[in-house]
């Protein structure tokens, strides 16, 4: 078999709207119209096909009813390809592929566009909401490496949206419980209630429409960069905020982090400093425990148990609550074999 | 190695099993085609993960980037360790040259696409609830490869929120409307999927509905 010319005469039918065919046409010589009513507007349409043009592809490539009825004006000759024949033709010429895809992207772009346009925005989650959302399911869910890709992603393009600080602390969380328990593993995360995590504090509502300072963004993307272990470029950002000093809270923060960058480069004299310093400077750090805690873990990997467990030791002292960070140290004085009530 | 698939090599990506691709919501302006491994496709519907689909070597996915500013419509994760050729507007012509069964299978893709997306236009502009919700089934139905004029009860494995997305209606509304239709005794809704009892009945509704709003 092999694509066939079909002569038609004046105001006969090619094909109506509705009918299910695997056949493609090009008009070769006459005048086809092709009849339909707009979706949008309710009209009647008369495309008129121009010779050398395909019609009918789409229905037959995508395997549904014709949406027009091809009608011819004056006698006509079209050939006729079933989907196999014209692949094979296309796949010789991808210009005709390409240049159909231009027009199927437009038309998808369009039709798409209408769309949106009906579904009322209540019914439409904002991407900043709904990223975050994703994020929180498989936290939740404990599936931490997938969490980590959402929050990460959430960061990149909402680096100051309404959920940054929270997604943050969330990042932290996951990775902390990926290495800790592994995926699939470990104590729950549920969102916003008090429990595994330090109370993670709910998006601020008056916050969202407050513009987040540069210095924030900073802190931010640098977070970011240690969340996916570029620790070295993260340890840079959070020096440079330090040095700057333009805004207390994320001088504080970025101390922290520091510590923590250094921690993971594996520079423990350095992060242990760094810790030192920052505890010195701000007694009342709220990430005091867990500074200390990566104190010890730095004395722990340098081979020095005593003062590793002197620090884990200190930690549990300073609250009777039992959260992450108590378990955490409990956990790490049961690895260097003693101690740990 | 032949040449064309040498040059193509600097678009080639590889993923770890359990690999977010991309996430629902993001945005997205490349899309993949998949050359070994399998990739899941899946939504989050409230506390539920949903597998859309799992797509095979050869297969595309994420090609609606090619909308503007739209954000992904699903979230893709690795099964196993996946390559993929990964597409963007600058790529594309000179993939599409190279690559033109991947062009064809683009094109198809696209041709369905369109079809969902004026079939979804239909659904949205009729004024009653319950006859979009019913056209919603009739869609499925079209995608079924039954003839309807032969089989009246036709069962769909499809959710009351997967209904509710199709018909841009909220899932607490889509779910007033389908025990509606349950205590009509026109609908049987089970955990995993919905019964309708008279495909033909929906079609009728349907019709009668739209041509009172013309």
């Amino acid at each position: 078999m092999s694509p066939k010319a079909m002569q038609y005469k004046a105001n006969s039918i090619i094909f109506f709207k509705g009918d299910i065919s695997d056949k493609i046409f090009i008009l070769k010589t006459g005048q086809v119209s092709l009849n339909y009513t707009d979706i949008e507007t309710g009209q009647e349409i008369h495309d008129l096909i121009k010779t050398g043009e395909f019609f009918g592809v789409r229905s037959a490539l995508g395997r549904y009813a014709r949406e027009e009825t091809a009608q011819v004006l004056t006698d006509s000759v079209a050939v006729a390809f079933t989907v196999p024949e014209f692949e094979q033709l296309a796949l010789q010429n991808t210009r005709i592929i390409i240049k159909m895809l231009r027009i199927y992207s437009n038309m998808l772009r369009r039709i798409h566009k209408q769309v949106q346009n009906l579904i009322f925005s209540e019914e439409q989650i904002k991407p900043e909401e709904g990223l975050y959302r994703i994020g929180e399911y498989y936290l939740k869910n404990k599936r931490y490496s997938q969490a980590l890709y959402v929050y990460q992603r959430y960061l990149t393009y909402y680096p100051s949206g309404r959920y940054a600080s929270d997604v943050n602390q969330k990042i932290q969380i996951a990775e902390q419980y990926l290495q800790k328990y592994g995926q699939g593993k470990g104590p729950s995360v549920v969102p916003g209630e008090e429990g595994a995590a330090q109370a993670v504090p709910k998006p601020n509502e008056d916050r969202q429409t407050q513009e987040m300072s540069e210095v924030a963004k900073q802190f931010y993307n640098a977070v970011s960069l240690l969340s996916q272990q570029k620790y070295q470029e993260a340890l840079v950002q959070f020096r440079k905020i330090v040095a700057e000093n333009q805004d207390a809270e994320y001088t504080a923060k970025s101390q922290y982090e520091m510590g923590r960058s250094l921690y993971y480069l594996k520079q423990h004299d350095a992060s242990i400093q760094a810790f030192s310093s920052m505890i010195q400077k701000y007694p009342k750090h709220p990430d005091l425990r867990e500074a200390l805690y990566y104190v010890g873990n730095c004395y722990a990997d340098k081979g020095d148990a005593e003062k590793a467990k002197g620090f884990y030791n200190k930690i549990l002292s300073l609250t009777e609550d039992e959260d992450a960070v108590s378990r955490k140290v409990r956990k790490a004085l049961r690895d260097l074999g003693g101690g740990g009530q | 190695m032949n040449g064309s698939a040498g040059a193509f090599k600097r678009f080639r990506k590889t993923f770890q099993a359990g690999d977010v691709i991309f996430s629902e919501y993001e945005p997205g302006d490349n899309f993949y085609l998949i050359q070994v491994g399998r990739v899941q496709i899946v939504k989050i519907f409230g506390d539920l993960e949903k597998t859309i689909a799992i797509l095979n070597p050869g297969e595309i996915f994420g090609e609606m980037a090619i909308l503007e500013e739209a954000p992904r419509s699903a979230t893709a994760i690795a099964m196993d360790q996946v390559t993929a050729l990964e597409f963007n507007q600058e790529n594309f012509d000179i993939l599409m040259q190279g690559n033109p069964q991947v062009a064809l299978t683009l094109l198809k893709l696209f041709a369905m696409r369109i079809h969902d997306q004026k079939r979804k236009f239909q659904i949205l502009t009729l004024d009653d609830v319950e006859a979009k919700v019913a056209d919603v089934f009739l869609m499925l139905a079209e995608h079924e490869p039954v003839d309807t004029t032969e089989v009246e009860t036709m069962q769909f494995n499809t959710t009351v929120d997967d209904v509710a997305h199709w018909a841009g209606i909220s899932p607490e509304k889509c779910r007033q409307v389908i025990n509606h239709f349950i205590n009509q005794r026109r609908v049987e809704l089970f955990p995993e999927k919905i019964v309708v009892r008279n495909i033909n009945d929906f079609a009728r509704f349907v019709k009668s509905r739209r041509r009172k709003q013309d």
